[in-house]
């Protein structure tokens, strides 16, 4: 097949892409004289898709919770008993696999014989092999996991905050499941999830590094097992989440060093995608750092007076159906924190934001963007991100050179909205 | 590379890695780790980071790095055999990247000299927060039970050397630092330390070294070199200790006497033997501790190379201690044996080939590894390293682990009920 070719002069970057007659959407990224090449196999299928409607069905499916981690884990059996791993090992690769909310992904990163690896990527993954025995071997596997999980502060910080956010949406759910869900997972259901998300149109594969372009197109297509694309959207339904939030406060006694905290705000402007999605992420990003970055008034004064260390930072995650932004860190006093960060906000309600921070952080988010393209993992990781999300990072300029000082000022009273925020806090035991 | 000496003590390499978009300055100052200074090195870096003459405060640094269309600054102490290293570490994105033309490696040089030379942070109120702040560092290390068991055990394996001690000090040592105590340190080891300036990325070398120059004019230096490293010593009897703490998991670590420096010529096999033993999910730990035997949730070897000794972490139920230390003890015997798999040998040549082909296109791996290279006497550079291991065979492999020796068992259990 023929695959498009870009170039962006601004970046200095190029990408081949196009779609193949399977559905599979490949997106090659050569960078000139890298010795790693990194190639990430991803399907729009992640914990929140329990409940959808298969294209050409008109039943809703309805499955237990945790089931895409679970089927990430199961796609590590071959059907003729081999071990994956050994076969990455064998060419010196690296590989890994990953379940979000939003994606699950298989990958790799080499520096040499990229092509048999990519060879046994494309392979295994089209490969599923679920039998009533191999399926309950994993559920003690799994359950050591998730209480694994139990016992993380950081982890149980996020989640805690999640369920503080959202009311129904199923982001507020463990990406694992639980014990209890986990048990009423079947073959049956492993290939009805496999059968409709891991269809290739479903997916797409994206390399990056130090390759050539040509033998690994070469590789792609071979690697493509028989694929019936299909012509109308996977349905995925989530329940109707309100504006308002479950709870304001959760706290919880863990084995941790110090006392964290995580303070939330939660995005009501969702239901999109596209590049008004990425222009979103870049007026959220840039408010974060006005208000809370290390520059601002308010790190300066809850560092100077101890409330606060360096692992204080902010982060916004944002997807079509949910977004929120995170403000978290160490303190001895969680609750003088967020009572700063609303009196912050407060503030800057009444006397407006500075156009000069705003100016000086604009320019922040541009090197961040040039400094992603440097670490092959980090960069295909977050274009496969975006793509998921319908925007395109490849031309990321035109989102950023829309933003203006009245966009993020609009953003702000939207966004940064104190009823819609909450505080989750984990103390030492 | 490049390399430019600016005088006895300050030296600039220049690493151009023009591919990536992004050029880095990492400044290195190599102090003896030591009981002496160790908590003053320790507190230093951080509290150099706030504040000098071209930035005056933590919002100055803030601001002038956001100018720099957010550039990065981090600041460290570690240590490498007996160095223990002050890090001050910048990134920015390449001139050509910056939209409106701005020179952003020079005025990020400029800034890293000046938190280097020209720093206003020794008051009080900064030096107390700092000396908080360390204080926090070392004690998250006590409870991270897999680091303090891996401390534990090195400290009981090299004390009363110097590389016994943790980069981060002491609590004691940390507490009895004043604002004027530390300025006192800062002056006499800013003119007595080796310092490198490494600079990677795509950036002209001798304009940063004239940038440098004008920083150093004046000062008197005392000329001085990188700190040695030793070797483990002794070991005739194998030394025993166990801690109880308030556990879940015990963690046993084991320490082995290599009795192979870096300038050895078997260091290679050494590394390769490490890989095999204990160095991934294709190692004999691995799949036999682990897998076969499922004794444990993690158990994996590496190598203290500056200072001839490995050490073997596991995290295993208290009551499976002998099983173990009994197999992790067998699965040594086989690699002694040359008892060694295809398969096994293909992927650990594999794995550290791959891994150093890696550090090419990483900024701060490429500074580590000529860092790690010169500490241990070495000149070769990365294809060159990557050639020795692929040469290195299984009777190689076997030679080198003959030469190991258990030195120190450490074990880290529940309080007896």
């Amino acid at each position: 097949m023929e695959l498009k070719h870009i170039t962006s002069d601004i970046t200095g970057e190029e990408m081949y892409y196009g779609t193949h007659p399977s559905g599979l959407g490949i997106y090659l990224i050569p960078k000139k004289g890298y010795s790693e090449t990194y190639a990430i196999f991803g399907t729009r299928y992640g914990s929140v898709d329990s409940k959808f409607t298969v294209p050409g069905e008109t039943e809703v499916t309805e499955v237990p919770d945790g089931i895409a981690h679970y089927l990430e884990h199961k796609m590590f059996d071959q059907p003729d008993g081999s071990n994956v791993f050994d076969k990455f090992a064998k060419y010196g690769g690296n590989a890994n696999a990953f379940t979000s909310f939003n994606m699950t992904a298989y990958l790799f990163t080499a520096t040499e014989h990229i092509e048999e690896n990519l060879a046994a990527l494309m392979d295994y993954v089209q490969s599923p092999y679920f039998t009533d025995e191999t399926v309950q071997k994993e559920q003690g596997i799994i359950g050591q996991e998730i209480k694994m999980y139990d016992d993380s502060g950081n982890w149980k910080l996020f989640f805690n905050l999640l369920n503080c956010l959202y009311q129904n949406h199923p982001v507020k759910k463990e990406i694992a499941g639980t014990v209890e869900s986990i048990s009423h997972i079947t073959p049956e259901y492993l290939y009805k999830c496999y059968n409709t998300f891991y269809n290739l149109s479903n997916m797409s594969i994206v390399v990056v590094g130090g390759f050539d372009v040509k033998s690994v197109l070469d590789v792609i297509e071979k690697g493509i097992k028989k694929n019936e694309p299909f012509t109308e959207e996977i349905k995925k339904i989530y329940e109707d989440e309100p504006d308002e939030i479950a709870k304001p406060y959760a706290e919880q006694s863990l084995s941790v060093a110090s006392p964290l905290f995580m303070i939330g705000f939660k995005d009501t402007d969702t239901g999109y995608g596209g590049e008004r999605l990425l222009k979103k992420y870049i007026e959220v990003s840039i408010l974060l750092k006005m208000l809370f970055g290390k520059s601002s008034r308010l790190y300066k004064e809850l560092y100077e007076s101890g409330l606060i260390n360096n692992t204080f930072q902010t982060d916004y995650t944002v997807q079509p159906s949910y977004a929120y932004s995170a403000i978290e860190g160490e303190s001895r006093d969680s609750k003088a924190v967020y009572e700063a960060v609303k009196n912050e906000i407060e503030r800057v309600k009444n006397e407006g934001l500075n156009e000069d921070d705003f100016n000086r952080i604009k320019k922040v988010m541009w090197g961040q963007y040039i400094r992603s393209h440097n670490d092959v993992e980090d960069y295909a990781g977050t274009f496969m991100q975006f793509l998921f999300m319908g925007a395109d990072y490849f031309n990321y300029h035109d989102a950023y050179a829309k933003v203006t000082f009245d966009d993020v000022k609009r953003r702000f009273e939207n966004h940064f909205v104190t009823e819609r925020s909450a505080l989750s806090v984990i103390n030492p035991v | 590379m490049e390399t430019i000496r600016i005088n006895d003590n300050i030296t600039l390499y220049y690493i151009p890695m023009e591919k990536l978009k992004t050029t880095s300055i990492g400044v290195y100052l190599h102090r003896p780790l030591c009981e002496g200074e160790v908590s003053e090195n320790a507190v230093l870096p951080y509290v150099l980071k706030r504040g000098c003459k071209a930035a005056k405060d933590s919002e100055a640094v803030a601001k002038y790095l956001e100018e720099l269309y957010g550039a990065s600054f981090g600041a460290g102490v570690s240590k490498s055999g007996n160095d223990q290293f002050i890090h001050l570490g910048f990134e920015t994105i390449s001139d050509r990247y910056a939209a409106g033309g701005e020179k952003l490696t020079a005025e990020l040089t400029r800034l890293a000299m000046s938190v280097l030379f020209e720093p206003v942070s020794f008051t009080d109120e900064v030096v107390e927060i700092e000396k908080k702040n360390a204080v926090d560092r070392i004690m998250s290390e006590l409870n991270d039970k897999r680091i303090y068991a891996r401390n534990r055990c090195i400290e009981e394996m090299f004390a009363p050397s110097g590389y016994a001690l943790s980069a981060y000090g002491t609590k004691d040592g940390v507490m009895k630092i004043t604002a004027q105590s530390l300025k006192a340190h800062y002056d006499k080891i800013i003119t007595s330390t080796p310092i490198d300036i490494y600079v990677c990325g795509s950036a002209d070398a001798e304009s940063i070294a004239d940038a440098v120059k004008p920083y150093v004019q004046g000062m008197e230096f005392t000329k001085a070199k990188l700190p040695k490293s030793e070797m483990l010593t002794g070991g005739e009897n194998v030394k025993r200790v166990t801690d109880r703490m308030e556990v879940t998991q015990g963690k046993l670590c084991l320490g082995f006497k290599t009795g192979i420096a870096p300038t050895d010529s078997d260091c290679y096999a050494l590394q390769v033997m490490c890989c095999v033993f204990g160095g991934g999910a294709h190692s004999k730990l691995f799949s036999n501790v682990r897998e076969k035997l499922s004794l444990c949730y993690y158990a994996s070897s590496n190598l203290l190379g500056l200072n001839g000794a490995m050490l073997v972490n596991a995290g295993i139920e208290f009551e499976n201690f002998d099983k173990a230390y009994n197999e992790i003890m067998a699965q040594l015997d086989a690699v002694k044996n040359g008892d060694i798999s295809d398969w096994e040998y293909v992927s650990s040549v594999k794995a550290l080939v791959n891994g150093f082909e890696g550090f090419k296109d990483n900024q701060f791996a490429m500074q580590t590894f000529h860092i790690n290279q010169r500490l241990a006497g070495l000149t070769d550079d990365i294809d060159a390293v990557k050639e020795k291991i692929k040469a290195v065979t299984v009777d190689d492999i076997k030679r080198a682990a003959e030469k190991i020796e258990l030195n120190t068992v450490y074990f880290l259990t529940g309080k007896e009920e």
